[in-house]
């Protein structure tokens, strides 16, 4: 094989690679500072009633965790 | 119906989530497997053809990433159907297709030096890639700018629409122009493929493994967005009860 082969690879791999754990670790952060945030009683959020289509991808989680 | 009262239903899709994932991984492990030591080398690129086993489903997860984002733009649009998560799906599409239209550019790029001796030539099929590039940079760029959720929400959709019709354009310009770039391996409209056996196997495992890699990020953006929202939703809240608190103390 020859260099550029490899590199195409590594850049492909190493881009969506980093990507997707950023994504992760982001959505991870977010969710904490929700969590740790003090909350009103002033009912449902705006998002909360927003849940009703595509319910596995925005699906809410009970704690801070990873899929 | 709020998912947040259906705790059995969000284990499901959050550990069906995880499934995608790990099938994805799977498959594009075995795609780089496969492509980089099972398969032969091509009789008149030699190895260089390994890079095409990455670079087509590059570009077709970007189209197909552009076109969910014109689709949920359209439902948005509609008024019948509008809904904040199509604006969230069409955002979140959007950027992932923009990650996805960076790589087709770089893999070609890495591709055409040795090929064409270049790393770039103003070719029709480059620059309208680059182009759509640019595009939809500009719609990630509208979306951040402040203002009403829906006025923003609306604009961005349109953009995106606007932004679509560059997609066909690409696809088509080998056809349409003179082209460096070779035709389709694999061509949409007539089925007519250029590879066989075991590279064409690999091809479309490819073209599985990333779609999936697609559909697992798009999900995670998604409820990333949805986070956001929500987190800048209950911190006005929040804000706001303070300021009713301050005033009736005061």
């Amino acid at each position: 094989m020859n260099g550029y082969v490899e590199a195409g690879y590594v850049v492909i791999l190493g881009t969506l690679g980093t990507y997707a754990v950023t994504l992760v670790a982001r959505e991870r952060a977010t969710r904490r500072r929700i969590d740790g945030a003090p909350t009103t009683a002033q009912g449902p959020s705006r998002e909360a009633a927003d849940t009703s289509a595509l319910p596995q991808l925005g699906a809410e989680e009970p704690g801070p965790r990873l899929s | 119906m709020s998912t947040a009262s259906h705790p059995a239903r969000t284990d499901r899709a959050t550990l069906a989530l995880r499934g995608l994932g790990a099938v994805a991984l799977a498959g594009v492990a075995a795609t780089v497997w496969l492509g980089l030591f099972v398969t032969p080398p091509d009789e008149f690129m030699g190895n260089l053809v390994r890079l095409l086993y990455v670079h087509p489903p590059m570009a077709w997860v970007a189209f197909l990433a552009y076109g969910m984002a014109g689709l949920a733009s359209v439902f948005y649009l509609w008024p019948r159907t509008r809904a904040e998560r199509f604006d969230r799906l069409a955002g979140a599409s959007a950027e992932v297709g923009v990650v996805f239209t960076g790589l087709t550019l770089v893999s070609g790029s890495i591709w055409g030096r040795p090929t064409w001796g270049a790393w770039w030539v103003w070719d029709p099929l480059l620059t309208t890639t680059a182009l759509l590039f640019v595009l939809y940079l500009g719609y990630l760029a509208l979306r951040r700018v402040p203002g009403d959720f829906h006025a923003r929400a609306r604009r961005s959709a349109i953009a995106a629409l606007v932004a679509f019709v560059d997609v066909p354009i690409v696809y088509f310009s080998v056809d349409w122009w003179r082209s460096l770039h070779q035709a389709p391996t694999i061509n949409l409209i007539t089925h007519k493929t250029y590879v066989h056996g075991s590279m064409a196997w690999t091809l479309l495992l490819g073209f599985v493994s990333f779609t999936l890699v697609y559909i697992w990020l798009v999900a995670h953006r998604y409820r990333l967005a949805k986070l956001q929202d929500r987190e800048e939703t209950e911190g006005l809240e929040v804000a706001l009860a303070e300021r009713r608190a301050e005033a009736v103390a005061g």
